[in-house]
């Protein structure tokens, strides 16, 4: 798009041409190869917090203190200083290696009180009106007392609080409370923000939660399907249930009442399954049915496929939801084995493409599925969805970088078996929400860089003492810049593990990198930056 | 019409008539020659409104691919349709030996 690499033959040729049509912002990333955060300051004296994020317009850092209760927010902002010198770099002034230089403190507001933590790798951004999302929560239980409507062998936690906070002045405007439940709330899994609507899971009792975000900061509960899918199934349900029970079905609820130990689904005493679950049965069954034509082959595949595994899908929980458009929604489903641990990899999983308007399954896949396989790696954008923020589709992956299929395809030539390459694909839907950073340094079509060191995703990995190189997918491709973690000469102690993060303005060349050893809580903290 | 454009026709008389050419020293002419279409296969339908499909490509081909499992059975289905009565008795002693 630029015939030139030069920053300032780039600045008037931008002044006389205009971009190919569609692509003004891919042609104003390209200047991101230009000014690079190649300046690090090393081990930069900053307060002992955990920072979490960047917010995706840039205009919050997100941390935590060390015991979890508090949030604190700064607002980056950029290194300024006179330098009488005639170099052409000068000296940096001797306040920079300092944090605040580059970030200025907003407030600190107190979210958990005493016996509650801050789940500190959860976020979710609401970038219209700059609301943050939070979740704080009281310890795990493993092996809970069972309860009505629960599924066994999911933990429980006794309280957790959704807090949304308006991130400008630091005001909780709502929460909401989930008692006695289980949210997997590491990384985001078990909520997923579309534009204003969040939808909460609750693995224990098996519902899907879906909030409204008003622009007042009200998080307004607009459905909850799981054993109901309509708004008015309940009425329903309760008012026929009252016909059908017998006086033999009364006289086991009484009896039950006593026995206060027993397990009971709510859909022990009615005998049929309801909500989601019938949706999910009754789709599985007119696939098979109308697979033949014939009435004896269709029984016999009924019998073989169906009703030969039919405990196996009754017994089916949702272990991940996702949002596809407003009114579908994407759901995993497991078997209890696998909905908490993060080692369920190797248990069969299903996906459903759920329709919330018209509650019909559209389709079901098993997660070795090549038809599913064949959408994902063609439509991988459509499924990490953002329709709120622009730039957010910008994030590079397998269907909008070329750079990027080639290497999928390098994985999977290089795999045995494709089933179990296309199982090992799809563990990664459905995507977690807002969990990829948009910093055009991890374009793909920009630069070059090792993914197991170094990507987009927000998670910890392991540091190695060589800096990350970024190179340039121009011809010539030369280094642009290196990100190192740690302290400048490396560190003395070389045998202890240690983990880094990063964390990457979305549009400034600024970037923060986190070194910690596991389990000691002096971090070293790098601040890379354009000088 | 004397611009650089040359003498592109149009299909209404009347457009153009306010333009003035930038070169006074050339005279041109105001009106342009007018073609019409001698048939009417390429005019839109009446009240034709374009509106972009609010689903997006993802979920449309899911749908489609439903659409596709469920479709091919049925014209099989009715072909079988006459034999049906046959394969109907076969079914009921095959289910009774079962």
């Amino acid at each position: 798009m630029f015939s030139s690499g030069n920053v300032t033959s780039r600045v008037f040729e931008r002044q006389i041409r205009s971009s190919p049509p569609g692509a003004s912002v891919n042609r104003a990333r390209k200047f991101y190869e230009n000014l690079v955060p190649s300046h690090t300051l090393y081990d930069v004296e900053c307060p002992d917090h955990c920072f979490r994020k960047f917010t995706e317009d840039g205009l919050f850092l997100i941390s935590f203190s060390r015991n979890h209760q508090e949030l604190i927010v700064y607002r980056p902002s950029w290194l300024t200083y006179t330098s009488d010198s005639d170099d052409t770099l000068p000296p940096l002034p001797r306040r920079a290696p300092r944090f605040d230089s580059f970030f200025t403190h907003l407030y600190s507001v107190n979210l958990a009180s005493a016996n509650e933590l801050i789940c500190k790798d959860f976020f979710l951004y609401f970038p219209s009106r700059r609301f943050g999302l939070f979740a704080t929560s009281t310890a795990q239980i493993h092996d809970s007392a069972p309860s009505p409507g629960a599924v066994p062998g999911v933990p429980s936690i006794d309280k957790i609080t959704f807090v949304l906070l308006r991130l400008d002045d630091g005001v909780v405007l709502d929460e909401r409370v989930f008692l006695h439940d289980f949210v997997n709330l590491a990384y985001n899994m078990g909520v997923f923000m579309y534009d204003d609507l969040l939808a909460i899971l609750s693995l224990r009792y098996q519902k899907i939660h879906l909030l409204q975000i008003r622009d007042s900061g009200h998080l307004v509960d607009a459905r909850a399907i799981g054993y109901f899918c309509r708004e008015d199934d309940e009425l329903f349900l309760n008012s026929s249930s009252q016909a059908m029970m017998t006086s033999q079905d009364k006289n086991k609820q009484q009896n039950r009442e006593d026995d206060a130990a027993t397990i009971s689904q709510p859909d022990a005493e009615n005998s049929f399954l309801s909500g989601i679950k019938q949706r999910l049965l009754s789709f599985i069954f007119r696939e098979i049915w109308n697979e033949e034509s014939d009435n004896t082959m269709r029984v016999q595949n009924l019998k073989k496929k169906f009703y030969f595994h039919f405990q196996d899908y009754v017994d089916l929980i949702i272990w991940k939801v996702q949002f596809l458009d407003r009114h579908h929604l994407l759901i995993k489903f497991g078997s209890v084995d696998g909905g908490v641990g993060r080692n369920a990899d190797h248990l069969p999983a299903f996906f459903a493409v759920y329709n919330m308007e018209t509650t019909d399954i559209v389709a079901f896949y098993q997660n070795s599925a090549e038809d599913l396989y064949q959408l994902f790696e063609q439509f991988s954008d459509h499924f990490t969805v953002s329709s709120s923020s622009p730039f957010m589709n910008f994030v590079t992956s397998h269907s909008n970088s070329v750079h990027a299929l080639e290497q999928l395809k390098y994985l999977k030539n290089k795999s045995n078996s494709f089933s179990q390459f296309v199982k090992k694909m799809l563990v990664s839907l459905p995507f977690s929400c807002q969990s990829q950073s948009p910093s055009p340094y991890f374009d793909q079509s920009l630069f070059r860089f090792d993914e197991k060191l170094i990507s987009a995703a927000d998670r910890h990995r392991q540091s190695s003492d060589n800096p990350i190189k970024f190179i340039s997918r121009r011809k010539p491709e030369t280094l642009k810049f290196k990100i190192k973690p740690g302290p400048e000469c490396g560190s003395a102690d070389g045998r202890s593990k240690k983990i880094c993060s990063f964390l990457f303005h979305p549009h400034l060349p600024l970037a923060i990198s986190i070194q910690q050893t596991l389990f000691m809580p002096p971090s070293v903290v790098n601040i890379h930056f354009r000088r | 019409m004397g611009s650089i454009l040359g003498d592109l026709p149009s299909f209404d008389p009347h457009n153009f008539s306010q333009h003035r050419p930038s070169d006074p020293s050339n005279p041109s002419r105001m009106v342009p020659t007018t073609y019409h279409p001698t048939h009417n296969r390429t005019l839109p339908p009446p009240h034709q409104v374009i509106t972009t499909e609010v689903k997006n490509i993802l979920i449309r081909s899911f749908y489609q691919r439903a659409e596709d499992k469920m479709r091919p059975k049925r014209p099989a289905s009715e072909h079988l349709a006459g034999e049906h009565g046959n394969k109907h008795f076969r079914a009921s002693s095959s289910a009774q030996g079962l």
